[in-house]
């Protein structure tokens, strides 16, 4: 009896001894990856940083009004926040590849449904700088504009608009992600249902003079600004 | 080289003068035979071969008759003779039937206006007051008579009248002080002058070249110049030739553009008249290198009778006149043509037309072209067909009347007498002195002026259309580009030329021609034949074309 | 695909016909049916009596007028003392009216008018407005002779006006121009002027033709090429003042006059960063000392906003202004509400940061300029509240110390434009 449980035991030991010795070329095959990725990925944030410095990505950055938002939210300039994701990117890339290479069953649609996902969240950030940039250069816009046409409240307006844009494309940009997709959709939908119907609430009750001088503003003939009394030439 | 034909007047030609070209030359400086210094008759009697080889059907002489020379021969002495110095009326007669055997005519100079001071008629009208003749010229106790009228030769003449310290009377003088005005309020005047035309006409001379004519008559509160009764007279005269010496002519000198119609009459005054503002207007035209001067000129020349014809020519022996144009016009040819101060005289230019073009050879032809195709009988300046220079250092208008350059070597091969006895200097500059420019090296080089003018006279002379025909003027948008077309019946020539100093495209509008074929008249070159759409040349600098269109 | 040539057929067979010239007039018209027969009347008058003896051509660079302005050029000799003046001339008097491709703007008639003008080898050139009804033979010669007889390579009009009058040009544009460039030039928008054949040839050469520059701003640009080339410029005195019946609303014209001058600026900075203070322009024809009547208005509205246009535009002034600056002008804004007295030298900071803010691209340089907007209408509502019922020399005092300051102050410019990352 002591001989088969110990047989038993030797044999287990054999076992784990086999499977660790299976199991170990894994382990070191994925911490290989690990490692080689971290140096690729490594290398590529430096590539990336330096294709951004030679695509002037940070005075981009000023110009949309990009940069300030980023020191802010004390995050790194733009092209190393690129390379930073360009970095962590690859990297997990890398690392699920090696996670893959041990075989757990459980995690092996991990790396497909990353590789699935990973463009998708690109495209998503992309939507979402755009955008931001597209928000703040109508924001800035209008609120030219309307200081020069005389409109009343021009912050408020070029804030209102600037909103808008960004809960839009905020509301696209996470569409695209397909995280929480119905969620989104419906926070979206009653967000910007509930703007619009305080905007034209409100136009349409209190601000009929307003709207009057801007359009008014349109057919300059009927009324002159200050501004157009003298001769300026 | 024709040999003289027998002896004989030319056949009768009514209209000839229509047809001429006329050569304009001094006795005085064309030959001189007697090796006097002084040109005669003999010597120009030796040189009708060259004249007739150059091809001019007509001679027009300065004045020959006796004269002090105060006004290089205007100033006449005696009607009815021939100064000595040119030699005898009997060389006059040979000179002019020979002339006549070569089929040239012969014009001579008719002064009616004024006579020298030395005419026995005026040293008689002023001996006394009673004289018969008093009354033969135009007498004044007063000097303010006619006040107003202006000065010709402002350089030189202070007023009009002049004093006669021997009858003790003022005289009137439109022209030297020296010249005084004969008085055709009288008949006998009249009457007189025709006796001198008739006496000369009865030698065979064929018209007369009649200087001043607007001045005959005076006339208180008027200019004096161009009044009815003057033209009573010349239609006096003219009535006189008709019916006695058919057949010539009557060529009026009268630089007043407004009033030189009135000289033609209704056919029944001069045959022919000066078109003095053409000839400005050509000098002005090329120098701006635009058209429209001579365009407006032309267009502006009023209609003449049928049986008249104009005088047009580029220089002769007076100063190229720039009395009749207007300031703008007059400073610019100042500024453009005579720089130099001493070139000027009285309102003009005494310069002659080589000098004037600088030598140009090309521009020089461009203009000897234009004016053998206008309407009008041109006439050649002597000298002019070789190139000849001028001295404006020489005083009055002498300066343009030198002695012929004919040769390269003694006195030009005009007088074979010392130089210093000439009587007027030979011009010798190396650019247009007559070692460069004269007859026999001419004669010698193919390629010579003298030759072209021989073929553009020959050229010339072999269609009608240039002495008869109508003008039209195509207006190209090329601005320096003169184009104009002469018909005739059914004949039609079409006169191109490049007024500017570079080459020129034109494109002309010559619809209502087409069909026609071009040739070119020296060269006899076909070009392309015109058709509906506009016709493209290209000249040369200063380049011209005369196009004959024949029809197939 | 083939580019439409700045030369069509239609004008290149006149310039054939035309030839060599001596002055050549150049009009670019779009709809000045009212006003371009006494433009052309004038010219041909300049012509027969300035310069009788020059081969001269008068060309109109027409943008598709449909009021039958071209006709009316030419046509012109259907008028009586057009008839007798050119009849009197010795020369042929050439004309031509012709269309130009691309946009109506005057860059494309003024490119056009040069490409003539260099074509015909025209030794002198003279651009002139076709809005005016007021120009004057005299005024014509007065831009052509120092060309051709002084060889001068740009003549620009000096007008007689009151100080007080285009707060646009005196406040802004001139002392700008003047401090930058180095040249009292007292008229850099004056859209009439003469240049020589040397101008215009490098004109064309220069690549500013298809840009929005070429489109809107052309005569400040030429302006700006005269004084920094290497070209002999002088100011000549042409009476009266063009008074343009100006279509544009001010928001849209000060948007093209400022940005133009921001980006002449730029483009020559080579040649001012150099420069230190200001030299006169030879002045070849004296104004008239006529008297001229103040504009009526004090501008007084023109600061009613000011405040509170500055406040709502604090977040987009923070990007350009420096900080010291913007708390001046809130500081003013503040304490002084709608009687704001904007100093000299705040004004000259203000313009300078913006020009650098321009330079440096901080943000779409549009909302740049639309952003010096109200600042200018403060300041200008400020200078003129304080002189208008000054005397016209103290006006002229006040605006050459302002020029000065511009001046003083340019330095700083000089050096934080070098800083600049480009």
């Amino acid at each position: 009896m002591a001989q088969m449980i110990a047989n038993a035991i030797r044999q287990a030991g054999t076992n784990f001894v086999e499977s660790l010795a299976l199991f170990l070329p894994r382990v070191v095959t994925t911490l290989a990856i690990i490692i080689v990725g971290w140096l690729i990925a490594m290398l590529i944030r430096t590539l990336v940083r330096g294709l951004a410095g030679w695509l002037r990505i940070n005075v981009a950055a000023e110009r949309f009004g990009v940069a300030p938002l980023l020191r802010t939210a004390d995050l790194p300039p733009a092209d190393a926040l690129l390379g930073a994701i360009v970095f962590w990117l690859v990297w997990l890339g890398f690392l699920l590849s090696g996670i893959d290479v041990l075989g757990f069953t459980s995690l092996q649609g991990l790396l497909a449904s990353f590789w699935a996902f990973v463009p998708r969240l690109v495209l998503g950030l992309a939507i979402f700088v755009i955008g931001f940039v597209v928000a703040n250069f109508a924001w800035r816009a209008t609120l030219l504009a309307a200081v020069n046409a005389r409109v009343p409240s021009p912050r408020l307006l070029s804030g209102a608009v600037r909103w808008l844009v960004l809960i839009l494309t905020g509301a696209m940009a996470l569409e695209q992600i397909a995280v929480a997709r119905s969620v989104v959709l419906t926070a979206f939908a009653i967000a910007f249902g509930a703007l619009s119907l305080a905007v034209a609430i409100a136009f349409g009750i209190g601000g009929g003079g307003i709207a009057k001088r801007i359009l008014e503003h349109q057919f300059p003939e009927q009324q002159q600004s200050s501004a157009d009394e003298i001769s300026h030439l | 080289m024709s040999s003289p034909l027998p002896l004989s007047v030319p056949a009768p030609q009514p209209l000839w003068y229509k047809d001429a070209v006329i050569y304009q030359l001094h006795v005085k400086t064309f030959a001189d035979s007697n090796g006097d210094g002084i040109g005669d008759f003999k010597g120009l009697s030796s040189k009708l071969d060259y004249l007739t080889d150059l091809g001019v059907s007509c001679l027009w002489l300065l004045p020959m008759y006796p004269s002090p020379f105060r006004d290089d021969g205007y100033d006449i002495a005696d009607y009815y003779s021939i100064h000595p110095s040119y030699g005898t009326l009997d060389d006059f007669r040979e000179f002019l039937d020979a002339a006549h055997a070569r089929r040239l005519r012969v014009v001579t100079e008719l002064m009616l206006n004024h006579t020298s001071d030395q005419h026995a008629w005026f040293k008689e009208a002023r001996s006394s007051r009673d004289n018969p003749r008093r009354d033969w010229y135009v007498w004044s106790d007063t000097d303010d008579r006619y006040s107003g009228v202006r000065i010709i030769f402002v350089d030189i003449e202070r007023s009009n009248w002049a004093w006669d310290p021997e009858s003790k009377a003022y005289y009137w003088h439109r022209f030297f002080s020296h010249q005084p005005d004969l008085n055709y309020d009288n008949p006998a005047v009249r009457d007189e002058m025709w006796n001198v035309m008739k006496f000369w006409l009865g030698l065979g001379v064929d018209g007369f070249r009649v200087d001043a004519v607007p001045y005959l008559i005076e006339r208180e509160n008027t200019t004096c110049e161009g009044l009815p009764e003057t033209h009573d007279v010349i239609k006096f005269l003219r009535t006189q030739l008709d019916a006695h010496f058919p057949d010539r002519m009557l060529l009026a000198e009268a630089n007043q553009p407004e009033l030189v119609r009135s000289y033609f009459g209704d056919g029944d005054e001069f045959h022919m008249a000066f078109h003095f503002p053409l000839m400005t207007r050509m000098f002005m035209a090329v120098r701006l290198e635009d058209r429209k001067p001579l365009v407006e000129v032309i267009e502006r020349t009023p209609e003449i009778p049928e049986t008249c014809q104009w005088g047009i020519f580029l220089r002769n022996h007076d100063e190229l006149t720039l009395e009749m144009v207007t300031d703008v016009e007059r400073a610019y040819m100042i500024d453009e043509y005579a720089h130099d101060p001493v070139a000027r005289i009285y309102l003009g230019i005494r310069r002659r037309l080589a000098p004037l073009l600088d030598g140009d050879r090309r521009r020089i032809e461009l203009m000897n072209g234009m004016l053998m195709s206008m309407p009008g009988s041109p006439i050649i300046y002597y000298g002019d067909e070789i190139g000849m220079g001028d001295n404006i250092y020489l005083g009055d208008r002498n300066g343009v009347r030198t002695p012929m350059q004919w040769s390269g070597g003694w006195n030009a091969g005009f007088s074979t007498t010392d130089p210093e006895r000439l009587a007027q200097p030979v011009i010798s500059n190396p650019l247009f002195g007559y070692q460069a420019v004269n007859v026999e090296s001419q004669k010698r080089s193919e390629h010579s002026l003298l030759n072209w003018m021989r073929r553009l006279i020959a050229v010339r002379k072999s269609s009608p259309v240039f002495s008869r025909g109508s003008t039209t003027f195509l207006k190209p948008a090329n601005h320096r580009v003169l184009a104009y077309l002469r018909t005739l019946d059914k004949e039609q020539v079409l006169c191109v030329y490049n007024l500017s100093s570079s080459a020129q495209a034109v494109e002309l509008d010559l619809q209502s021609l087409a069909g026609a074929l071009p040739i070119e008249m020296f060269g006899r070159s076909l070009f392309p034949r015109i058709g509906e759409l506009s016709y493209m040349l290209t000249l040369g600098p200063y380049a011209f074309f005369w196009f004959k269109l024949r029809r197939f | 695909m083939a580019q439409d040539s700045v030369l069509s057929d239609e004008l290149l067979h006149h310039l054939m016909a035309v030839g060599h010239v001596d002055v050549l007039v150049g009009v670019p018209t779009l709809n000045n049916a009212g006003t371009i027969r006494l433009v052309v009347k004038a010219v041909h008058q300049a012509f027969a009596r300035y310069f009788p003896r020059d081969r001269t051509v008068l060309i109109n660079s027409d943008g598709g007028s449909n009021d039958g302005t071209p006709n009316l050029v030419r046509n012109a000799s259907a008028d009586d003392t057009e008839t007798l003046t050119v009849s009197h001339s010795l020369r042929t008097v050439h004309r031509i009216s012709t269309p130009y491709h691309g946009v109506p703007g005057k860059g494309n008639a003024l490119r056009q008018i040069m490409t003539a003008a260099e074509l015909t080898q025209a030794r002198a050139v003279a651009v002139l407005n076709a809005d005016v009804s007021s120009i004057t033979p005299e005024g014509i010669a007065s831009l052509v002779r120092p060309v051709r007889d002084q060889q001068y390579d740009y003549v620009a009009p000096v007008y007689r006006r009151h100080p007080l009058e285009g707060p646009l040009v005196t406040q802004l544009i001139r002392p700008l121009m003047r401090a930058a460039y180095g040249w009292q030039i007292r008229e850099p928008l004056a859209p009439e002027f003469g240049c020589s054949n040397r101008f215009v040839t490098h004109c064309l050469e220069q690549d500013v033709w298809d840009s929005e520059l070429g489109r809107v701003g052309i005569d400040l640009w030429v302006t700006g090429e005269a004084l920094a080339g290497s070209f002999r410029c002088c100011q000549t005195g042409v009476s009266p003042h063009p008074a343009t019946s100006s279509r544009t609303p001010f928001g849209e014209l000060f948007g093209q006059i400022v940005s133009t001058a921001f980006a002449c600026l730029e483009r020559h900075a080579t040649y001012w960063i150099g420069r230190n203070g200001s030299e006169s322009l030879p002045l070849t024809t004296p104004l008239p000392s006529s008297s001229v009547e103040a504009p009526a208005t004090d501008g007084s509205r023109l600061t009613e906003a000011f405040a509170r246009d500055l406040q709502n535009l604090q977040s987009v002034l923070e990007p350009i202004l420096s900080q010291d600056t913007l708390t001046s002008l809130t500081r003013l804004a503040e304490k002084q509400g709608s009687h704001i007295r904007y100093h000299d030298d705040l004004w000259v900071a203000t313009v300078y940061e913006f020009l650098l803010a321009y330079q440096r691209g901080v943000m779409r340089r549009e909302h740049i300029v639309q952003a010096l907007a109200p600042l200018y209408l403060g300041r200008t509502g400020s200078f003129l509240r304080q002189y208008s019922s000054a005397p016209e020399a103290e006006v002229d005092e006040a605006l050459e110390s302002l020029s000065r300051e511009f001046e003083r102050l340019k330095p700083d410019l000089i050096q934080h434009w070098h800083r600049s990352p480009r």
